[in-house]
């Protein structure tokens, strides 16, 4: 019997050490990098968890197989050279767009899956429910599209975005509509109205623009929220005839922006400016549909990059067509875009670190300095201040002109470039029916 | 006062079609007393049906719900037949997890074979008479909308009839009343399930392919409805179709009135409260038996 104990503390110091070897594994023993991707590829984000499950392909094909001449991070050479030519394979799990799941899903993949770094969830309701799991087990995460400023602002040791948050992206839409007034646009834009859903993403644009407008010399005249998933918005339609805003801030998902364009048309009811942030604006096959209608000309919003310019980049060409590959032929849209440099970003401070171990992961991630050279996106580069938040991600604004795509009209330099005259005011039903539609 | 009216006059519209959207529900949840929470997906599988002969062969909507409900009505039996009645004889709990599972099971299927993208109809009849509209004392009353409505209303008279009117009719309320006697007199119970079934899912679909003028198309798009089907058919009173009109309509002017006076986050909360009052004061619903 007096072995028992000392069985017991053999095995013991055998599983203290296996564990200890494995965290301090060299790199050269790393055969594959396991990355977590968490996403809502069913539900209802699941629109959205398919667009960064494409972008996460992508990522995964460019760092495992060689592209001589793309220039991203790991584009040409196979694996993580850093990692002595280690593979990166992504553990794709569905959290059904629920954030209860998401969070079980997230321990799943720590403890059982064992992933390296955990990628997701791609929206910033759910990502806020996970963050403290990660947090808790001390392993690298990132969500690049995420967008709620409150994501960064905890103060969180192993968060990190490459994306802009929403603060830099509304506000670039503020400042188009005040510097525009001050170099020759209307000026008679004096009152808006918030139309915006209730969830954390929508809320936070919406405390953002309350914020703005009034610094922006705008009245805030009608501030509605309405319940995401409704059935008809006729009557907030009603409400904001009414109120007769001259600008109308919009920040719905497109169900529901299209119901709220269905109304508006029967009630006749059309705005000099509809302003939105993401949300159907950043929804490829809305903006697709648009173009059998006219829907969308005129409609302005924040984009992380000015989408007409960067296609001339030929590693944004590139870069397509690998994501065509596994999007069934859809382009990249600026989501995707968004998913894509933030996980080159992740594959490149992997590759640096030379290693998987979560602190030389954190310590290469806050040593990042990518120049925009490396981007498809039109970010000022990559790095981090305190709070691991890009400080180099930024925003423009773009408008859908009459053919159905995006053109860059701010920051100046930008719409300078893209040579696009602004639509304004926001054409009427009928001037949108009798026009030729792009898509017929 | 125009405000008020217009709200109304919205709200019936959108009530005639919630109550197309209901009425399969009635027919299975409130006749034959069979739990369906799939009752949105059959609605979104209407809705895509309707999607797909548009992009594919041209069909208009409003062609279309002919061959959708069709198919829907074979799937219906299809479901009741391979599944549902095997299910019937257990305890409610079983049906309940059952028809849960048909729900992922469909929802899951239509992202595997579309996508979870949104589809937009753009020229269809509908869609191309959007934005035109009738005046009538200052109130506007969309094209569009009214036909759907009216539609609706066609539709919803001719399943009253039958239900009501017809041999069948009697036979499936006299199985949903009573199985035993209905045997007794030569009804075949599972056959007026099975069309019972049948009937449900044709009816929602073919609410979906009107609907699908309306709205976007996507595999989580039948949720919302389902919420509201279910509060119209217990507000309307089990198993009563005139009840699930009325009682659409209600839902319909509710939401809409709400809306206008108070924070739209109130709209459906109204909804629910109009449900309670009602429960209080009729717990039978408003057209129900006991």
């Amino acid at each position: 019997m007096r072995r028992v104990p000392v069985v017991l503390s053999a095995v013991a110091c055998l599983l203290f050490a296996a564990v200890l070897a494995s965290r301090i594994a060299p790199a050269a023993d790393v055969q594959e990098v396991l990355i977590g991707e968490l996403l809502p590829l069913t539900g209802n984000f699941a629109s959205l968890g398919q667009q960064y499950l494409w972008a996460g392909q992508t990522v995964e094909d460019i760092v495992n197989n060689d592209y001589p001449d793309l220039a991203v991070p790991l584009g040409p050479g196979k694996g993580f050279p850093g990692l002595g030519g280690a593979t990166m394979k992504l553990v794709v799990r569905d959290d059904q767009s629920r954030g209860d799941l998401a969070r079980t899903l997230a321990e799943q993949l720590i403890t059982v899956n064992k992933v390296h770094w955990l990628n997701g969830e791609g929206t910033s309701g759910n990502t806020s429910i996970i963050q403290p799991v990660v947090e808790g087990f001390g392993i690298p995460m990132s969500c690049h599209p995420c967008a709620s400023p409150t994501l960064t602002e905890k103060g969180l040791q192993w968060f990190w975005r490459t994306g802009p948050n929403d603060k830099t992206m509304v506000a670039s839409v503020f400042a188009f509509l005040r510097e525009w007034r001050e170099r020759g646009g209307p000026s008679d834009l004096k009152t808006i109205a918030l139309f915006t859903c209730d969830n954390l993403f929508c809320q936070d644009n919406r405390k953002i623009a309350a914020e703005l407008a009034p610094k922006s010399g705008f009245e805030v005249v009608l501030d509605l929220t309405t319940k995401t998933g409704a059935t008809t918005l006729a009557s907030e339609v009603q409400r904001l005839q009414a109120a007769k805003p001259d600008v109308l801030f919009l920040v719905q998902y497109p169900p529901e922006t299209s119901i709220f364009q269905g109304d508006a048309k029967r009630a006749g009811w059309m705005p000099k400016v509809i302003a939105t942030s993401n949300g159907a604006y950043s929804d490829q096959t809305w903006l697709e549909a648009q173009k059998k209608t006219n829907g969308g000309a005129g409609w302005l919003g924040r984009d992380p990059t000015a989408i007409d310019l960067v296609h001339d980049r030929p590693s944004w060409k590139k870069v397509n067509e690998i994501y065509k590959k596994y999007s069934r032929g859809q382009n990249m849209g600026e989501l995707a875009m968004r998913e894509i440099t933030g996980m080159l970003w992740m594959a490149d401070t992997i590759n640096r670190a030379k290693s998987v171990e979560p602190a030389a992961l954190a310590k290469a991630a806050g040593e990042t300095n990518m120049g925009p050279e490396q981007l498809i996106i039109d970010y000022k580069g990559v790095r981090f201040d305190k709070t691991h938040q890009n400080e180099l991600a930024s925003g423009v604004v773009t408008q859908v002109g009459w053919d159905g795509e995006k053109h860059t009209i701010w920051p100046w330099d930008l719409a300078r470039r893209a040579n696009f005259k602004v639509l304004y005011p926001s054409p009427g039903w009928q001037e949108r029916d009798s026009k030729p539609k792009p898509a017929n | 006062m125009t405000l008020l009216l217009q709200a109304v006059v919205n709200g019936l519209e959108m009530g005639f079609l919630y109550a197309l959207v209901a009425v399969g529900l009635t027919i299975i949840w409130g006749l034959m007393e069979m739990i369906n929470f799939a009752h949105g997906e059959f609605l979104m599988l209407g809705m895509f049906g309707a999607w797909w002969l548009s992009v594919t062969f041209g069909l208009d909507p409003l062609v279309s719900l002919v061959p959708v409900g069709l198919a829907m009505y074979a799937l219906g039996v299809l479901i009741y037949q391979q599944l549902m009645r095997r299910v019937q004889r257990g305890d409610p709990f079983t049906q309940i997890f059952a028809t849960i599972g048909l729900l992922f099971l469909l929802q899951n299927s239509a992202v595997a074979v579309f996508t979870s993208d949104y589809r937009y109809l753009s020229n269809t009849v509908l869609t191309r008479l959007s934005g035109s509209s009738l005046r009538l004392l200052g109130v506007s009353l969309g094209v569009p909308l009214l036909i759907g409505a009216l539609l609706a209303l066609g539709l919803f008279l001719a399943l009253y009839l039958l239900i009501d009117r017809t041999e069948f009719g009697l036979a499936l309320q006299a199985t949903a009343e009573d199985r035993e006697a209905a045997m007794l007199v030569g009804i075949r119970p599972q056959h007026m399930f099975a069309v019972a079934w049948g009937l449900g899912a044709a009816l929602v679909a073919v609410a979906g392919a009107i609907l699908s003028n309306f709205f976007a198309v996507f595999p989580q798009v039948g949720l919302s409805f389902t919420v509201l089907a279910y509060a119209i058919v217990a507000l309307g009173g089990f198993g009563s179709i005139l009840g699930t009109l009325l009682a659409a309509l209600v839902v319909g002017v509710v939401q809409s009135v709400t809306t206008v006076y108070l924070p739209p986050a109130f709209k459906d909360a109204f909804v629910f409260a109009s449900y309670i009052l009602i429960g209080l004061l009729r717990p039978q619903g408003l057209f129900g038996r006991f």
